[in-house]
């Protein structure tokens, strides 16, 4: 039986490249899968933990639902990745300052 | 009884008073267009006119009396009007019969002076003042023409402004009056308070209404105005300095109307005087005629001669009123105006030739300096001839108006002085040693004026010195004339039949005559007078001077009695001290104590001033660096980096976990 610490070991050790994927990369695209590393991270923990609710499968099922919705917001943001790519001529969120036009 | 009608004698009163003071409108209204003195001669001249014909009315009748409502003061209403009887009517005729003359020999005296159109209107307030004090019937208007009296005085004394030494002597004058003008007041105050009235007639019928030792207070009082303007010891000293003004106004204030108002007002009030003080007044004025006459032996200045000359006479009309003789006191009064005047107008013959020969051949002298002078007889013999005529008046010579009035002063003088027990019966014999002084210095001023020779510097240009011109001729001819003695008795040797004298002591309790004073009075004085005229041709014009000139009493005599030092350094320099420590304490205290608050609140508002730039406005201003400064360090914050945004919103999640975790555990 694999411990719990384990695997939230490997959950922290993933949020932490996600977390640095998002906050160093000069790629939206590349910070986008950082957040999604770090989504992951998160339902590893779900999953994880879900053992402890072995008549329910709360974990595992929230786990589920948050797959979906990680993919459905992968897709809206790549869509607004692509439109901002095509306003800037860039993808570096580092150029990307100004709100308006 | 007084009237509200006015009748022909007070109509003419009225207006020789106010004709003076219309000149006196005019002359001032037409300012420097008033140069030949037209208006004020002709003021004077009506004046004469009107005061004769009030004259002929009122002597030896009845006394007219008239008044009217002045002004009411809560339920007390004060009156004005008008007194006509025998002294005032004299008085009006006699101030008249001397201006006229003077205003006359004014206008070739002063002729050419620049200021001359300030002398006409000068010359005519004073002649409206005194005119008014005369006919006055109440004490509130006397003392308003007394005031002016001495107020026109003041402005004539120091006509020619310019000279500091015609400034000085002003100022004195007004300041010695001054002090006699508040005795006058007192004594109003007094009289005031007792009878509730000012009405002269009422005191002088009901004198005994006030208590004696407050009729005795209130004669000192009015006698010391008397002795301020009359000039009596020791308030004289303005007198003598008075003569910096110019010589027609000497004869002026000298012969009717200023240093007269003071006997006036004693004959006027004379029911007032207990005996007391009749014996006070008597003194001063046998004390005043002496210290006078000795002063006038030693002086060098021709004028300043016969101011002491004045003096010493007025202190022998005190004498008379003195004695209870007011008659007798204004008898003397009328004779000594008419000779002193023509004093005065000789002297200012003279002077005026003496400053014309100065200014012609620039010579450095004194014009009025007795030692210059000498021989002028040969030069101006009718200056000489009027001269000697009023110097013999003076001296009281047989057949002038001097010889009766002096010797009838002299003579109810000793009378009274029998009635005298103690020092009082010295009185007499001081007067007949005055009138010895009296011969000496006038015939001393005498030799050395027209005897003799002149002194160098003029005696070259001697051929330049003629008589003075008609105008100022004809009114020394008419004072000459006045000064002998057919104006005022038929008979030159007996006082008894003047007629002044005889229009006057119907009032008077006369004394018991001593029949044999009579004779020997008038010898003695008339043979004094000779061989006093003796030593004089012997000293003077022989040149045979016999006496030191630094003696203790020749001294004393020529510094007139060192009084003017001694009121120096009594009074004078006290107070200009007291002054100057005012002036001290003013600039260092009363400015200091002003300063000091001015300066305490000046600093209080400069701290004020700081408290609020430095601790209020930097307050608000605190606050406005605080929510800079915290917006300074924010805006770093919102650079619009999306993962800076990010790594805040981590640390700060971090931070906030890890304080939990310390906390909870």
């Amino acid at each position: 039986m694999i411990p719990l610490t384990h695997f939230l070991v490997v959950g922290a050790c993933l949020f932490a490249i996600g977390l640095y994927a998002v906050l160093a990369r000069r790629n939206a695209i590349l910070v986008l899968v950082g957040i999604e590393l770090m989504i992951n991270a998160a339902i590893l923990n779900l999953v994880a933990f879900g053992r402890y609710d072995k008549t329910m499968y709360g974990g595992q099922v929230f786990a589920l639902f948050a797959i979906v919705l990680a993919a459905a917001a992968v897709a809206v943001a790549l869509a607004i990745i692509l439109n901002v790519y095509k306003f800037y001529r860039s993808v570096n969120p580092e150029d990307i300052k100004n709100l308006k036009d | 009884m007084p009237t509200t009608a006015l009748t022909y004698p007070l109509l003419a009163a009225l207006s020789a008073v106010l004709l003076p003071f219309i000149g006196f409108l005019l002359s001032a209204a037409l300012g420097k267009h008033v140069r030949n003195g037209a208006i004020s001669i002709s003021a004077i001249s009506l004046s004469l006119l009107a005061a004769c014909y009030a004259f002929a009315q009122v002597w030896n009748q009845a006394p007219v009396h008239i008044q009217w409502h002045w002004f009411t003061i809560g339920e007390q209403a004060f009156h004005v009007g008008l007194l006509l009887d025998n002294i005032a009517v004299l008085m009006l005729v006699l101030v008249c019969v001397i201006a006229l003359p003077v205003h006359i020999y004014s206008a070739a005296y002063m002729k050419g002076d620049p200021g001359i159109h300030r002398y006409w209107t000068y010359l005519s307030l004073f002649c409206f003042a005194m005119l008014g004090l005369v006919v006055a019937d109440n004490l509130l208007l006397m003392y308003i023409c007394w005031e002016l009296v001495g107020f026109a005085s003041y402005l004539l004394i120091g006509f020619w402004f310019t000279r500091d030494s015609a400034v000085q002597a002003n100022k004195k004058a007004f300041i010695v009056n001054r002090i006699g003008d508040i005795g006058f007041l007192i004594g109003i105050g007094i009289v005031y308070s007792h009878l509730g009235t000012l009405d002269t007639g009422t005191l002088i019928s009901t004198p005994e209404t006030l208590p004696a030792p407050w009729l005795t207070v209130a004669g000192l009082a009015f006698f010391l105005g008397a002795m301020a303007k009359s000039a009596q010891f020791p308030l004289h000293v303005w007198l003598p300095d008075a003569m910096e003004g110019p010589t027609s106004v000497s004869s002026l204030i000298h012969a009717a109307t200023m240093v007269a108002a003071g006997v006036f007002l004693l004959a006027r009030l004379f029911p007032v005087f207990n005996e007391t003080v009749l014996l006070v007044i008597a003194t001063t004025g046998a004390v005043t005629a002496f210290v006078a006459a000795y002063f006038a032996l030693t002086q060098y200045d021709i004028k300043k001669i016969l101011a002491f000359s004045t003096i010493s006479q007025l202190g022998f009309m005190m004498v008379g009123i003195g004695i209870g003789m007011y008659p007798v006191a204004l008898f003397h009064l009328v004779t000594h105006a008419f000779f002193k005047c023509l004093l005065f107008l000789c002297a200012g013959a003279i002077i005026h030739e003496m400053q014309h020969v100065k200014e012609t051949h620039a010579l450095d002298i004194d014009p009025q300096d007795i030692r210059n002078m000498g021989g002028l007889r040969k030069h101006m013999p009718l200056t000489f001839a009027t001269m000697l005529i009023a110097s013999l008046a003076l001296a009281g010579f047989p057949f002038t108006g001097g010889y009766l009035s002096k010797d009838a002063l002299l003579v109810h003088t000793f009378e009274w002085a029998a009635l005298q027990s103690g020092a009082a019966k010295l009185i007499p014999y001081v007067l007949v040693i005055v009138s010895m002084l009296t011969s000496f210095y006038i015939l001393r001023l005498l030799a050395n004026v027209f005897f003799g020779s002149l002194s160098n510097p003029l005696a070259k240009n001697k051929t330049h010195i003629h008589e003075a011109p008609m105008t100022m001729l004809i009114p020394m001819l008419f004072f000459a004339g006045c000064s002998l003695f057919p104006l005022f008795s038929v008979n030159p040797l007996n006082d008894g039949h003047v007629w002044l004298m005889q229009g006057l002591t119907t009032t008077v309790s006369t004394l018991p005559p001593l029949r044999l004073l009579h004779l020997v009075i008038p010898l003695l004085t008339t043979g004094v007078t000779g061989i006093v005229a003796v030593i004089i041709w012997h000293w003077y014009v022989n040149g045979k001077y016999p006496l030191k000139t630094n003696g203790l009493l020749y001294r004393l005599s020529q510094h007139q009695g060192y009084l003017d030092v001694l009121y120096n350094v009594a009074i004078v320099r006290p107070i200009v001290r007291l002054s100057h420590l005012l002036l001290w304490v003013d600039y260092h205290v009363v400015d200091g104590t002003v300063n000091g608050l001015a300066a305490l609140g000046r600093s209080l508002a400069a701290t004020a001033a700081w408290i609020d730039q430095r601790l209020v406005d930097g307050l608000v201003r605190l606050v406005g660096k605080i929510a800079w400064g915290l917006g300074h360090i924010f805006r770093r914050l919102q650079t619009g980096g999306v993962q800076r945004y990010f790594a805040t919103l981590f640390l700060v999640i971090l931070v906030i976990l890890l304080y939990h975790i310390v906390v909870l555990l």
